[in-house]
């Protein structure tokens, strides 16, 4: 914990502008209270930076609230390949540099208003704050590199390992944010978190993704593989990739391999493996976001398996596989027999939801052993048992106009239909 | 024949003023021509608006809250120790209820806009309610089994009359578009339907618990357990039973309307078979034949495109082999719940806002004329058996127990190629009354799933109010 506010705190002291400044602990910091600055709100938002302590070269109109009022530019698949398909030329891909420079502070500063119009008790518990420091943290990273640039390809890759240092910082949110709010359920309610989450959680698939769409484009089109990660980089130089998005994405792989992967995790479990059967039109392929869909159908694989072994039944799960005729998109139905979702709960299904926990603090043991093992976890599974498959996996496909919606009947199992929509690629 | 005329002034001129608003729509045999109809029925409602009428009467009863039951209620009733004095409760019951229902929708319709409520087809509609209304309204207490027995016969007429409503309430909110919003129009449509279903739930369980008590040998010929059966609620409906009989049914008229095909789709059926639970049949089969009807319709048009197109198409399906439709009963601990599922090809986008509406925007011209060409609805009920044996599809029910619910009869088993494009929308409000539900789910290019829910227990109340118009 003292490490965390290491940070923040030197890189303050040395070029920070009161704007944006941390206000979590202002008795700690004698900044703020020297510049009077924690007047309502705190934060000294309403006060332009001053002339000071300014080695940084953003304009004074650059302070979070002028920032987060921006437009936000909504990420449509669209903007991901309107660069070109990698590799890239060398103004394209500092085009493509610049435009995340230019979006990114944007959706950073939304993400820091949203956080600290939470009740003061909520972002002072630990790891609320610790989120809340983070984002502070990759805005005053990103706004150090100066606007219009990079220029030049060094500058491009000063700003890609610069956007890495961002995309691995924030790996841990959502286990973190859990935390902070399982932590704080009895001074909020399950419906103030849902909202906060649900906007959070959404911004954040694309404050995510058109970072690691920009370092995938780099990647593929620079012949540097460098300290970046190697293991991505043989997806991305394939052919039929643009930065993040498969142009070719066969959904019935992607459903074999997560089918196998939670398959895995129920035999460890139970002792069962639940078979699966893909019908429909197991060839159709769409351009779509692999991780995306990876995570969305393990969390909905994970639920239809969970259902199936506690229920007893032997009844493999059907995944159906549809191609829209009338535009680029394809639906899926996963279909279980696992029992179905009784009524008291349905409400429940689709909220942010914490209130599984046992109260008892004497279980205090368990409930750390989960989060530990939350984040320790790789990919999908770290929310194992959280609760928050649904919801984000509902975040996830509605992020480019798909919907998740489930139908169940209760005392036999349970449909879940899966809509998303591709990206018109002809025209690239 | 008409009825001998009561001494009771009341009731006589109750029974006159139904006498002459039936010779008014009396349709002279065989088949009518549908201006024939129109221009009788253009007698009550003129081309101008409908008759004035002083609203004192109709504001005493608006002002009355209606007394909803449930499905329990209604079996408890009348399923012990039926004896003279309950029958005449019920009668009593039934006798202030009608007016209630009749007079809220009334009001609701006074409420809408004149050029509205001026349409030919909602004036007649408008018209009927309100001669149903004051007849009704005057009918004196009902204090002995003679009283009752006259009552009964007052409110059987009032029920056939208004088994023409439907269509003509549809025509009307169809031409009605350009000047109200379509979820305005769907609004007043559900409304007016749900109270309709209620007036007929009540008056038919009156009628048929009369009946019972009156001719208590009739059971042997109607094929029925008395044990089974509390007026009009089947108390051990079996879920199966129901698909299939009506499944049979559906496939029989789908082979009509298309003979081309090499064979019909199978219905097949998986869940909890042995599902028995109390519903009002007419109801349940309604809603069923309904959704059967679309699916096993879609599935056929569906796999007909696609062996045409089978070079291109992906989904390789033989042309002797289609998709069959699967049926999945489901029995929770509170809920009755059926899925249907398709492979017909699903529902386009730009037909999903449609599909719930009675207000829909497109194809509104060829469903006009479908409507105009129900001649079940207008027709009395002897035509109604001569129709049957000549369409060469025999509706599974007996003409005796056609009587009741004529107008649910005859768009259940109606002739296959009338297109009215409401059987959704009408199966939701059948769903929806005791408190059920109905959606629906597709996958473009691929099937559609629909869901069915009823309440097993039958302790919801009717649900007689949606939103305030």
């Amino acid at each position: 914990m003292l490490l965390r506010h290491a940070i923040p705190r030197r890189i303050c002291a040395r070029s920070l502008p009161p704007a944006l400044t941390p206000w979590i602990s202002p008795f700690n910091h004698p900044r703020i209270q020297r510049r009077g600055a924690a007047t309502e709100g705190g934060f000294g938002a309403t006060e332009p930076a001053t002339a000071t302590q300014n080695d940084l070269d953003f304009s004074p109109k650059d302070d979070i609230v002028s920032l987060a009022e921006k437009e936000l530019h909504k990420l449509s698949l669209n903007d991901l390949i309107r660069f070109g398909r990698p590799p890239l030329p060398a103004q394209a891909l500092l085009k493509s540099a610049r435009f995340t420079r230019e979006a990114l502070p944007i959706r950073l500063s939304r993400r820091i208003v949203a956080l600290r119009n939470l009740p003061y008790i909520i972002v002072s518990n630990p790891h609320i704050s610790s989120i809340f420091e983070n984002y502070q943290h990759s805005l005053r990273t990103i706004l150090s590199f100066p606007r219009n640039h990079p220029t030049t390809l060094a500058e491009e890759l000063d700003f890609t390992e610069l956007l890495t240092t961002i995309v691995q910082t924030h790996q841990n949110t959502i286990p973190t944010l859990a935390r902070g709010f399982l932590e704080c359920r009895r001074y909020t309610t399950p419906i103030e978190v849902t909202t906060f989450l649900d906007q959070h959680l959404r911004e954040r698939i694309g404050t995510r993704l058109m970072a690691e769409q920009h370092i995938a484009l780099h990647l593929a089109s620079t012949k540097s593989p460098d300290k970046l990660d190697s293991e991505n980089l043989t997806n991305l130089v394939n052919d039929s990739y643009i930065g993040c998005i498969d142009t070719a994405l066969q959904p019935a792989k992607i459903i074999q391999s997560c089918a196998s992967f939670v398959g895995d995790i129920c035999e460890l479990r139970y002792g069962v493996r639940p078979q699966i059967k893909i019908d429909g039109d197991p060839d159709v392929t769409f351009p779509y976001i692999p991780v995306h869909l990876e995570y969305i159908l393990t969390e909905l694989l994970k639920n239809a398996f969970r259902a199936t072994v506690e229920s007893g039944s032997t009844t493999p799960v059907y995944i159906t596989i549809a191609k829209n005729p009338y535009r680029e998109g394809i639906s899926m139905r996963i279909r279980d027999c696992g029992g179905g979702i009784a009524p008291e709960n349905l409400e429940n299904i689709w909220s942010y939801s914490f209130t599984t926990f046992d109260e008892d603090e004497g279980r205090n043991d368990d409930v750390l052993g989960r989060f530990n093992d939350a984040a320790g976890g790789a990919d999908g599974s770290t929310i194992a048992g959280l609760g928050y498959g649904l919801p984000l996996s509902r975040a996830y496909a509605e992020y480019f106009g798909g919907s998740l919606t489930l139908q169940t009947s209760y005392g036999w199992g349970t449909d879940v239909y899966l809509k998303l929509k591709g990206v018109d690629v002809g025209a690239l | 024949m008409p009825p001998k005329l009561p001494h009771h002034p009341n009731l006589r001129l109750a029974v006159m003023s139904l006498a002459r608003v039936r010779r008014c729509i009396t349709i002279p045999s065989p088949q009518p021509s549908f201006n024939r109809v129109i221009r009788r029925a253009l007698t009550i409602s003129s081309s101008c608006p409908p008759k004035h009428r002083p609203s004192r009467a109709l504001d005493e009863y608006v002002a009355k809250p209606a007394r909803p039951i449930s499905l329990r209620q209604l079996i408890f009733f009348g399923s012990r120790n039926l004896d003279e004095k309950r029958i005449l409760d019920s009668a009593n019951y039934v006798r202030t209820e009608l007016p209630t229902r009749i007079a809220h929708r009334i009001r609701d319709m006074e409420k809408l806009p004149y050029v509205v409520i001026t349409n030919p087809h909602l004036s007649y509609v408008y018209d009927m309610y309100y001669e149903a209304f004051d007849t009704l309204r005057k009918i004196p207490n009902v204090k002995t089994m003679e009283d009752n027995i006259m009552f009964c016969e007052i409110v059987r007429e009032a029920l056939k009359e208004h088994s023409t409503v439907i269509p003509r309430l549809a025509m009307g909110v169809l031409e009605s578009r350009g000047h109200l919003p379509a979820e305005t129009l769907d609004r007043f449509m559900n409304t007016l339907l749900r109270s309709r279903i209620s007036r007929r739930v009540i008056a038919e369980q009156h009628l048929s618990l009369t009946d019972t008590f009156l001719n208590p040998t009739h059971f042997s010929s109607r094929h029925r357990d008395p044990n089974d059966f509390v007026g009009e609620v089947f108390l051990r409906v079996s879920a199966s039973s129901v698909i299939k009989r009506v499944g049979a049914y559906i496939q029989s008229v789908i082979l009509q309307l298309h003979p081309t095909i090499p064979a019909v789709p199978e219905i097949k059926l998986e869940g909890h078979l042995d599902t028995t639970f109390p519903y009002i049949l007419s109801h349940l089969e309604y809603i069923i034949g309904e959704l059967l009807r679309n699916s096993i319709e879609a599935t056929v048009i569906h796999h007909h495109k696609s062996t045409l197109a089978s070079e291109n198409a992906s989904i390789t399906t033989t042309p002797e082999h289609m998709p069959p439709v699967t049926v999945l009963i489901c029995n929770a601990p509170r809920h009755i719940i059926f899925r249907f599922s398709d492979v017909g090809g699903g529902i386009p986008e730009s037909e999903k806002s449609d599909l719930w509406s009675f207000a829909k925007s497109h194809r509104n011209r060829e469903r006009l004329d479908s409507f105009k060409r129900i001649p079940k609805m207008y027709a009395t009920l002897q035509e109604l058996g001569t129709e049957e044996k000549e369409s060469g599809v025999l509706a599974p029910k007996a003409k005796e127990e056609v009587r009741k619910e004529a107008s649910l009869h005859g768009l259940t088993y109606r002739p296959p190629e009338l297109k009215l494009g409401m059987g959704l929308p009408m199966s939701r409000v059948y769903a929806e009354y005791w408190g059920g539900s109905l959606s629906q789910t597709t996958m473009e290019g691929y099937g559609t799933d629909v869901f069915l829910q009823v309440e097993k227990l039958g302790n919801r109340l009717e649900q007689l109010n949606i939103d305030a118009l």
